[in-house]
């Protein structure tokens, strides 16, 4: 029981279970116990410690550590400890209580042993992450939350069924790599995981939900959902060729929509599918060095892309506002945040000295060893669009562009400040210290990220990009519009579904209706007296409808016993 | 920005050609590195390629008024 109890995740869960028995004054504090105390257990348990159970029959494995789940399990603590600090002056119960068992959960998949705790954790992920969309309390958000459940319901039951279908098959519920055939149990387990993962054209709860979650809410939503995906992915489809195009497409889909995009948080949210993309395809590739490429690039991504959300959710709190129109101009108000802002910027772009540089040419290098050139191209391309989007266009049109913006600026919290700060200070550090990542990867590292090669190709890539968003950012300016995506079908379909499966269902049921109970009127007034039918002297003319009923019995008896026997004598 | 980033950024892409030309010159790990200053002229030529990219397709396909949702 004890034991049990020290699951990184269950710590976070029963954290999230205690935290509203606490004064709300101490809350935010406890908060940030229950990420260290998870943080610790990741760091000590060693390699093959595992905690097993039962349930119904079934022998469970509720954490098993490896050096995968532990680079996952520090990185998904960390996160979960600085997005609590950004939080810190947030005094909600719900989302407080929500977002740790959403760490929680994430937490808890990472170090599940088996499919049926794994699926478990996955669902708590799904249902607490939604009350972070919801808490915003706007139409929109109510709107997005909806359909972010609904779709993470689909992703779930997908998920569990492949599971369950590979239970029957296989009779095994080990969390382990799966050979790469397309089973009905292999590719519904793998359709659920990629919702998670946001791979096209499964991304767009992403990029509908993000930028409508709470301020502090978005900075957990960017690290775990996908992430904890990757996880799965790299754990059991690694290899699976499907995901090295998948995972390029991805990768340039999210660019241009950032592109696109003229709301911040959309813009962000859209990098995410772009960044995961990366993730995917270097899983695809599945060789040793993408594995770790991609595993490194998970961590590095979570640190600068949680930056990133805290930067841009720092603007949203300030001015109360993330759409580009009434943004620009707010580098004399918001030096501090453009700064820290910028260190996220340059890591997710892969600037030397920042960690994305680490882990990013980790993953496109692992492509081109892999003799697989075109995806090394199209990941290098869409390296381009992330410096130019989320490197240039976008803090361009926030803290420049305009001379002076009379918008009126809020003052920031410190300990928004202050997380803000652990996170930059951490890209900084694996920037510029790789091997204190590179240790903690799956396999052995043979890659040396700082050699003149890298340095001239990223430089001289980052350099001219630089010179055309100069020249072209014109065509980037911001304006008030939505971009559609694939949501359209079931967003603007949502009238039509609503015609077909309720308005047309509700009719007819209202007509079986109707026709049932003009049966039943017809029916009752026919037999309202059931002598009619039953006393063959009911007309009035006939002078045996005097009897009394006693005698009409009779009669009737008589006269059955006289056919009875007829029948009986003559047939 | 002032001249004198302009500048600095044109001095480090000097320098970079100067490495690629010198220390890089016989690096062959790709069909691409036979073409002189590749790396620069890609960037250069996927930022358009993605501007206009975006640009058409946010014109002619996806961009909608702010309130199309609604």
């Amino acid at each position: 029981m004890i034991e049990f109890l020290t699951i990184p995740g269950v710590i976070l869960i029963t954290g999230a279970l205690l935290l509203p028995f606490l004064p709300e004054k101490i809350r935010p504090s406890a908060f940030l116990i229950f990420p260290l105390m998870a943080l610790f257990v990741v760091f000590t348990r060693p390699d093959g410690y595992s905690v097993t159970g039962s349930l119904i029959g079934y022998e469970l494995v509720m954490m098993q550590v490896d050096s995968l789940s532990r680079i996952f399990g520090i990185i998904f603590a960390i996160t979960a400890f600085v997005a609590g600090v950004y939080a810190f002056h947030m005094k909600e119960l719900g989302q407080q209580s929500n977002a740790l068992v959403y760490a929680g959960g994430a937490l808890g998949v990472t170090y599940a042993g088996d499919l049926l705790t794994l699926v478990i954790f996955w669902e708590l992920m799904a249902v607490s992450s939604t009350w972070l969309i919801w808490a915003r309390r706007t139409k929109e958000s109510d709107g997005a939350g909806m359909r972010y459940l609904i779709y993470h319901i689909l992703g779930g039951g997908l998920l569990f069924a492949g599971i369950l279908w590979h239970l029957a098959t296989t009779g095994s519920l080990a969390v382990e790599t799966v050979a790469q055939e397309y089973s009905i149990a292999n590719v519904l387990m793998l359709i659920g995981v990629c919702v998670n993962a946001a791979v096209i054209p499964l991304h767009t709860w992403l990029a509908d939900a993000y930028p409508k979650a709470t301020i502090t809410g978005s900075v957990f939503m960017s690290a775990f959902t996908t992430k904890s995906a990757v996880y799965v992915l790299v754990r059991m489809f690694p290899g699976w060729e499907v995901l090295i195009w998948f995972g390029a497409a991805m990768a340039l889909y999210g660019v241009i929509y950032a592109v696109i995009c003229k709301d911040i948080r959309e813009i962000l949210a859209y990098h995410i599918v772009s960044q995961v993309g990366f993730m995917v395809c270097g899983i695809g590739i599945g060789t040793e060095m993408a594995l770790n490429g991609a595993t490194a690039h998970a961590y590095s991504h979570i640190l600068y892309k949680s930056l990133l959300f805290m930067g841009t959710g720092a603007v949203l709190y300030a001015t109360g506002t993330s759409k580009m129109v009434h943004l620009g101009g707010l580098f004399k108000k918001m030096p501090y945040t453009f700064g820290l802002y910028m260190v996220g910027a340059l890591s997710i772009s892969g600037i030397p000295l920042f960690n994305g540089f680490i882990s990013k040419g980790m993953t496109i290098d692992a492509a081109g060893y892999a003799g697989n050139e075109t995806a090394m191209l199209m990941l290098l391309l869409a390296s381009v669009g992330t410096w130019l989007s989320v490197g240039l266009k976008l803090p361009y049109f926030t803290w420049f562009d305009k001379t002076e913006n009379d918008i009126e600026v809020k003052k920031l919290p410190v300990n928004m400040y202050i997380a803000m700060g652990i996170a930059a200070f951490a890209c900084i550090f694996y920037g510029l210290f790789p091997n204190t990542l590179y240790t903690y990867l799956p396999f052995e590292v043979d890659y040396e990220p700082y050699t003149i090669y890298h340095l001239v190709e990223v430089i001289q890539i980052s350099l001219l990009t630089f010179l055309g968003f100069w020249l072209l950012k014109k065509k980037m300016a911001p304006e008030l519009i939505v971009a559609l995506d694939v949501d359209w079908f079931y967003r603007k379909a949502a009238p039509a579904t609503r015609l077909v499966f309720v308005k047309k269902v509700d009719e007819f049921f209202d007509k079986v209706e109707e026709g049932i109970l003009a049966i039943a009127r017809w029916l009752s007034a026919k037999f309202q007296n059931p002598m009619a039918w039953l006393n063959p002297f009911t007309k009035k003319g006939n002078e045996a409808s005097n009897y009394s009923p006693a005698m009409d019995v009779v009669m009737s008896f008589i006269l059955l016993s006289f056919l009875i026997f007829a029948i009986v004598y003559f047939v | 920005m002032k001249k004198i980033h302009w500048i600095i950024l044109g001095v480090l892409f000097v320098i970079t050609l100067g490495f690629e030309f010198t220390v890089l010159a016989d690096y062959d790990s790709h069909w691409w590195n036979a073409i002189p200053a590749f790396y620069a002229i890609f960037g250069f030529v996927c930022c358009a390629a993605i501007v206009y990219v975006a640009k058409f397709i946010a014109k002619n396909i996806v961009n909608r008024d702010i309130n199309y949702y609604d």
